[in-house]
């Protein structure tokens, strides 16, 4: 018998069947079709097979890791300053976090084209401090590609750790200071572990954000950095290899998704909820 | 939390869910519309603006699509039966595999007016030749000198740093590469001479871009100073103040018809055609045949205006290299896994 509370959830889960979950399973049929028109695992045999294509997958996997550890980096003194902070700066951290939401991925990475270029801010002020002899370029390089995706993704993070900042009881790490802790002792021992949960979200989103970013990846990676998406774009779009393209787009998922359900359970732990 | 629902009001929601889909009116149940496969950018800009009113005249819409031409093959693949576009736009080697897969139809010539005005090579089984692209090099007259050919980029230092390539995937690119194979002694056949170049040129290289418009985005940059390109793309880079040049390769220009095609099951044959004969009418060439476009016109009606003179003549159109899409494609897939594998770092 069907709860009557959660009646209004049933469009929504009929939606998500009929609109995600069947496309899923539409696109692991197509990945069992073999060039010879029979069933089986053979694409991803050949896949998995292959060092090289081994290597674009593992490459993918280590660009979302590498990300979301630059990510990380980054966040941590904009958390500190946005804890630290009045209602105006909190205020202005925000708006700063939110304002590159507001504008398309596409048009994040193309500034990074121009920031990232020999004729570009970094390698100009450089050149203007002597710290290197000639114009250099950060484009098609994996150095430029991390920091446009950390730049793009830190909202990712970021929002989610402010929203549990805000909602955080500040009279934990009075207690701590109380009991002799020093400020970063008191702050790690009492606030962090609230906000780890929060944390962990914001890797999911930053990691599978990272590892699926076409365009950034294509625009400021170049042709000589390939990542799964690309592979998949190229089985698709050039070679026109459906069954292999679905292939490697499950293993995109799977692979992924592993890594996301491991980070999703760790929030989930009593320990990291603070009820251990 | 417990949701006070009437079964009535229940009743009332679900079936407003059910007719959300029959209210949002589908564009393809659009009977008069014709959806028009074009290339992004200035041929799409160009299309939509002239050809538009050129097609409402004779009593259609046109829904001007943007498209590459292996993704309007991949999205016509993808829809067996229920074709996204009524018109493709692509170039010989595309069409090949859209006549193998059967997913474009012969068109009949009587029902365009200006069929008669094509020269004789723009009128193809599966509809007409709007135009010819002339393949060649671009680069920064700036930065370096005129190259003498594709064999001066890979041998005269001053190219070094300043060239970018890009893969298997662009047409541009692919008949560069075959051109340049033959140069050092290869066939359709046997690549490995380009292959052998290329990497060795690697350490060399200004930039290897994933796309055609990737390399434009990079030459606005500065990154790069010359590319496989089209006359088109110097145009739209000279109206877009860079300075940009074209340089005809030493063995002939790569050059390659780009066709309308009538897609197989197209919910509206009729606009089609309508779309075919403003697209390779005189009053539309003429103004194609300019700048930003400069496409080289196929309407015999239409002389070659001042700026594609600059790029080519008549004669250099009649004496380009067309290269042997039978073959490319037979090869295609093979030599854009052996150019991935061989630039990955």
């Amino acid at each position: 018998m069907i709860r009557r509370d959660t009646l209004m959830a049933w469009p929504m889960i009929g939606f998500m069947l009929l609109f995600f979950i069947s496309p899923l399973l539409l696109l692991l049929g197509i990945s069992l079709r073999g060039a010879d028109g029979g069933w089986g695992f053979g694409n991803f045999a050949a896949f998995l097979s292959d060092p090289f294509s081994r290597g674009v997958l593992t490459g993918t996997l280590a660009l979302g890791a590498k990300v979301t550890f630059f990510v990380s980096l980054a966040a941590l003194p904009l958390v500190m300053l946005y804890w630290h902070g009045g209602p105006r700066l909190r205020g202005l951290i925000l708006i700063c976090t939110l304002l590159p939401m507001l504008t398309a991925n596409v048009v994040r990475t193309f500034a990074w084209v121009v920031i990232l270029g020999r004729n570009g801010p970094i390698s100009q002020s450089m050149l203007a401090l002597g710290l290197t002899d000639r114009p250099f370029s950060l484009l098609f390089s994996e150095m430029g590609l991390i920091m446009a995706l950390v730049q793009i993704e830190l909202p990712l993070l970021l929002l989610p750790v402010f929203a549990v900042l805000n909602r955080a009881d500040r009279r934990t790490l009075e207690a701590a200071e109380t009991l002799g802790a020093g400020p970063w002792r008191a702050w790690f021992s009492a606030i962090f572990p609230q906000i780890i949960p929060a944390v962990l979200a914001g890797w999911v989103l930053v990691f599978a954000s990272a590892t699926t970013s076409y365009v950034t990846q294509s625009v400021i990676g170049g042709a000589r950095l390939i990542y799964l998406p690309q592979y998949v774009y190229r089985e698709v779009g050039v070679l026109f290899q459906w069954p292999m393209a679905a292939a490697i787009s499950i293993l995109l998922l799977a692979s992924t998704g592993i890594i996301m359900l491991g980070l999703t359970m760790l929030a989930r732990h009593e320990r990291l909820q603070g009820h251990g | 939390m417990t949701l006070n629902l009437s079964r009535r009001a229940f009743t009332l929601a679900g079936l407003s869910t059910l007719a959300a889909p029959a209210l949002i009116r589908p564009a393809f149940a659009q009977g008069a519309n014709v959806v028009a496969a074009t290339f992004p950018g200035s041929w799409e800009d160009a299309y939509r603006t002239l050809l538009t009113p050129m097609v409402q005249q004779a009593g259609f819409g046109l829904t001007v699509a943007p498209a590459l031409a292996q993704d309007q093959i991949a999205r016509l693949m993808a829809s067996p039966g229920q074709p996204p576009y009524d018109a493709l736009l692509v170039s010989p080697g595309q069409s090949d595999i859209l006549i193998q897969n059967d997913l474009i139809e012969p068109i009949d010539p009587s029902r365009l007016k200006n069929w008669d005005k094509l020269t004789p090579a723009a009128q193809s089984e599966y509809g007409p030749h709007v135009t010819i692209e002339v393949n060649g090099i671009a680069y920064n007259p700036q930065v370096v000198d005129k190259p003498a050919g594709y064999k001066a980029l890979f041998e005269d230092p001053q190219y070094e740093y300043n060239v970018a390539l890009i893969g298997f995937g662009s047409n541009t690119a692919t008949m560069a590469y075959t051109e340049i194979n033959k140069i050092y002694g290869g066939t359709y056949e046997n690549m490995q001479p380009v292959f052998d170049l290329l990497e060795a040129y690697l350490p060399k290289v200004g930039a290897i871009a994933t796309s055609g418009s990737n390399q434009m985005t990079m030459y606005q940059q500065g990154e790069i100073a010359v590319f496989m390109a089209s006359t088109g793309n110097v145009a739209k880079l000279r109206e877009l103040g860079m300075p940009c040049e074209f340089a005809h390769p030493e063995s002939g220009s790569p050059s390659v018809p780009v066709t309308i095609h009538l897609v197989k099951g197209a919910a509206n044959p009729d606009g089609v055609y309508a779309y075919m004969d403003a697209a390779i009418s005189a009053a539309a060439q003429t103004r194609l045949a300019e700048a930003p476009t400069a496409m080289i016109p196929t309407n015999t009606d239409v002389p070659y205006s001042a700026v594609v003179s600059e790029f080519v003549t008549p004669e250099q159109v009649a004496n380009a290299v067309y290269p042997d899409w039978q073959a490319i494609n037979a090869h295609r897939a093979e030599w854009t896994e052996t150019f991935d594998r061989l630039v990955v770092r």
